[in-house]
């Protein structure tokens, strides 16, 4: 049962695709795995739709040129099936274990995993401005040291559980976390999430600050 | 008691502009299917002249661009036009699917902007120009259906019968057989799941 969900303000900034790619990632995962923010979705979408068309102020065009060089383009014959089958969706198989990733993560065919102890991680996305965007899997029994965001820390849980001082967390899960709120994710049967945060972790408890170099590797 | 009779007009006008916004969206889901059904060119005329206007004022005010505004025009009606046979009633209103479509590549074009890469992500995010029986179909054709074909009921069955041993097209069976489009592809949703059922009772 997934307890936690993006809040209305993300759908719809996501619906209206306003929302940057890594944010968007997480949102249409978490949609895959839950019916209720579907629902949602759609309702947003549909507001959305209707609001677009009858914006005020259009300014009347004439594009013929443009219709009838569509109309000159071929339609796709419904038989041609290939051309719209569904592409099969990504798998990784990490510590003996496979995951086949949601929809969103089609487009990253190869990914590059290093691990450090019981943490395996993969860069997904590293072209927005100081946002990090990574998936990241925690073998069982693993855990990442207690720290603190300097900005938000998105994770989404793709497979198994984890805990931490706020609580257990589901598969499907949605876990916004602002800056100034500590937790040491802990995991016994293993997980592997997608996480998205806008700055690098801190480490902070007395041990795991020589563990520091940590956070950028894991981040 | 003028007062009173302008109230009058003005609620009637309002009635008046509900009505033909019901009208409008009705039309715009009958030219979609036509298009859909039949390649209907008149028809996607008049979604083209509905909606360019209107995709090329969104256009400006997420680019700030004529350009660009103009090729979300183009790519979106274009879309519509190559892939109006995915639009299934079932699942929505037509101007939604029309808006979904321009949402899509508006997406792909800022994404194009930030980072000049040229992958079509929005795909990825809304996987929704796909056919997502197809899988099926290849799947349970493989497994010699056509003898459970017999045990459908009518309707599902000629349906069945004109797709795969006719090979016809959707929107073709749909003239044939004088249904929806929609109807088709629920006919054969329903078919499907019913033919996997009695394969998985096959294999136990």
């Amino acid at each position: 049962m997934i307890k936690h969900h993006p809040n209305e303000q993300l759908l719809a900034q996501y619906s209206s695709g306003e929302l940057a790619f890594s944010l968007s990632i997480a949102i249409s995962a978490h949609l895959e795995m839950c019916p209720q923010c579907q629902q949602k979705e759609q309702r947003i979408v549909a507001q959305q739709a209707e609001q677009a068309w009858d914006a005020d102020n259009v300014e009347e065009a004439n594009f013929d040129d443009m219709l009838q060089c569509i109309l000159a383009t071929p339609i796709e014959a419904p038989k041609t099936k290939t051309l719209h089958k569904k592409k099969a969706n990504n798998s990784v198989s990490l510590e003996g274990k496979t995951y086949t990733l949601p929809t969103a993560f089609r487009s990253f065919e190869q990914l590059k995993w290093s691990g450090f102890g019981t943490i395996n991680r993969a860069r997904v996305i590293n072209d927005e401005q100081d946002v990090r965007a990574s998936l990241l899997h925690i073998k069982q029994g693993g855990e990442i040291p207690a720290h603190q965001h300097k900005g938000y820390e998105l994770t989404l849980l793709l497979a198994g559980s984890f805990s931490d001082e706020h609580g257990t967390y589901q598969k499907g899960d949605f876990i916004l976390l602002s800056g100034d709120v500590k937790h040491s994710p802990k995991t016994e049967q293993g997980c592997l999430c997608y996480t998205v945060q806008d700055a690098p972790l801190h480490f902070m408890s007395g041990m795991s600050k020589v563990l520091n170099p940590l956070g950028k590797f894991i981040y | 008691m003028i007062i009173l009779k302008h109230v009058t007009t003005d609620n009637r006008l309002n009635k008046l502009n509900t009505i033909s916004e019901n009208d409008e969206n009705d039309s715009i889901q009958k030219a979609l299917c036509d298009v859909a059904n039949h390649q209907d060119k008149k028809a996607f005329e008049i979604l083209f002249k509905h909606f360019s206007p209107k995709i090329r004022a969104f256009g400006l005010q997420r680019f700030r661009q004529e350009a660009q505004a103009l090729e979300l025009v183009q790519e979106t009606m274009l879309l519509v036009w190559r892939k109006a046979t995915l639009f299934n009633a079932e699942k929505g209103k037509a101007t939604t699917w029309i808006y979904t479509i321009m949402r899509n590549h508006c997406f792909d074009m800022l994404r194009k902007k930030m980072t000049q890469k040229e992958d079509q992500v929005s795909d990825d995010l809304w996987p929704m120009l796909e056919d997502e029986e197809v899988i099926e179909e290849d799947h349970l054709l493989s497994r010699n259906l056509i003898a459970h074909i017999n045990s459908l009921p009518k309707p599902q069955r000629d349906v069945v019968e004109a797709l795969y041993i006719k090979e016809l097209s959707q929107p073709e069976v749909a003239s044939l057989l004088k249904i929806p489009l929609g109807t088709v592809k629920s006919r054969l949703r329903l078919a499907l799941s019913k033919l996997k059922t009695t394969l998985e009772v096959d294999h136990d």
